[in-house]
């Protein structure tokens, strides 16, 4: 039998999963080969002294200095419940002005003569928007084509800052890495 | 809705004493593995307070399908990671002597003897702990004491039940090698059966 599996079997014995079937083999196996029956006293010390070692406790007012420096959820819950209100009003106001402003002018607006010359206004600004944005492409692929090495420059540059960002993130371990990990525990 | 249930609701809607509760109930369990794995008592002590903190302002996103243990040990130990990970970034040596744990030094209920051998148990099962990646350290602690199943610490550390077998399989083998070099033989076995 190879020593892996031996392993294997030891590894199930000392977590008590060991089938009735396979322990005379192992037994066996351990009478013969000194090496493995050193290799299972080893591992049986290890067990043993782990399990025997107890808990340990915090000192006793551990409790008090942990509960003194929670924060107030209540004032918290509050506070948030504010903001929520005033998201929510600010999100509304302008919904209630303009049904207000529907109601006093919306015979005015609704002439034909008006709802034209709006459609005409509005298309206005999406050409001047066009001509504007277009202007900044233009120039962007100008500076390109002069400019290369600033490009290029530009490029290393982001690259450098990729690379020891990742490097910095593995060395320190972000916190959120963390909460993801108990997020997924409570999903 | 058994106790702790009730504790848990009052402490969803900001009440501290029904969180001191849970505090006192699991104080131990998460200050023994902040102790593991950091291997230093005032850096435990900070861990576990703070993992009780954190749990405190995520009350709303627990799970009651899960049980309260498994959640607050899986923030004590990632926490604990993320500390880990931090020390090293800052190149502090972790080799210097660190001091030992204030409970080793009032257990005057027991006899001198009795305490020698504890505080020598103690010390080598850190000792032999320190000698783990931090991975396999978390695996071993949670299994060994707080008897946490496979797939429980499998959930915990966001991986597979064979990741985490392998993972205890090498640590042991790791421990026992170790731990003969540090002198345990198994003659030692009946010594450590405090």
């Amino acid at each position: 039998m190879e020593h892996e599996e031996i392993y294997v079997m030891m590894m199930e014995a000392l977590d008590g999963e060991l089938a009735d079937e396979q322990q005379p083999l192992l037994a066996d196996h351990l009478r013969v080969c000194p090496p493995c029956m050193r290799e299972w006293q080893a591992l049986l010390t290890i067990d043993q002294l782990f399990r025997q070692t107890p808990l340990l406790s915090p000192a006793a007012d551990f409790t008090q200095r942990t509960l003194a420096r929670l924060p107030n959820t209540r004032y918290r819950v509050g506070l948030i419940g504010a903001i929520y209100m005033l998201l929510l009003f600010s999100g509304t106001l302008p919904i209630l002005i303009g049904i207000w402003a529907i109601s006093q002018y919306g015979s005015v607006v609704t002439q034909p003569g008006v709802v034209s010359s709006l459609i005409q206004s509005a298309a206005q600004i999406v050409q001047v928007i066009g001509a504007v944005l277009n202007a900044l492409l233009n120039g962007l692929g100008e500076f390109v084509v002069q400019q290369p090495a600033v490009l290029g420059w530009l490029l290393v540059m982001i690259g450098i800052v990729s690379v020891w960002s990742g490097v910095y993130r593995q060395l320190i371990g972000w916190p959120s890495m963390s909460l993801t990990r108990v997020r997924s525990l409570n999903s | 809705m058994n106790e702790e249930q009730v504790w848990l609701e009052q402490a969803r809607k900001g009440d501290k004493t029904a969180f001191g509760h849970l505090i006192e109930a699991y104080q131990t369990p998460v200050y023994n593995l902040a102790y593991r794995m950091l291997n230093n008592s005032g850096e435990a002590e900070e861990a576990a307070q703070e993992a009780f903190i954190r749990a405190y302002t995520r009350l709303d996103t627990y799970n009651p399908a899960h049980k309260f243990s498994t959640w607050i040990l899986s923030i004590t130990s990632n926490y604990c990671i993320d500390v880990i990970r931090k020390r090293r970034a800052l190149l502090l040596s972790i080799d210097e002597p660190l001091p030992p744990h204030p409970a080793l030094k009032t257990q005057s209920s027991k006899g001198p003897e009795a305490q020698v051998l504890i505080q020598e148990q103690q010390d080598m099962v850190q000792a032999l702990l320190q000698e783990l990646p931090e991975d396999y350290r978390q695996t071993v602690v949670l299994r060994y004491w707080h008897d946490l199943s496979y797939e429980e610490i499998a959930e915990m550390m966001d991986t597979s039940v064979s990741a985490i077998k392998s993972r205890l399989f090498r640590a042991r083998r790791q421990l026992a090698e170790v731990g003969m070099q540090y002198g345990l033989d198994p003659a030692m076995e009946t010594a450590v059966a405090i």
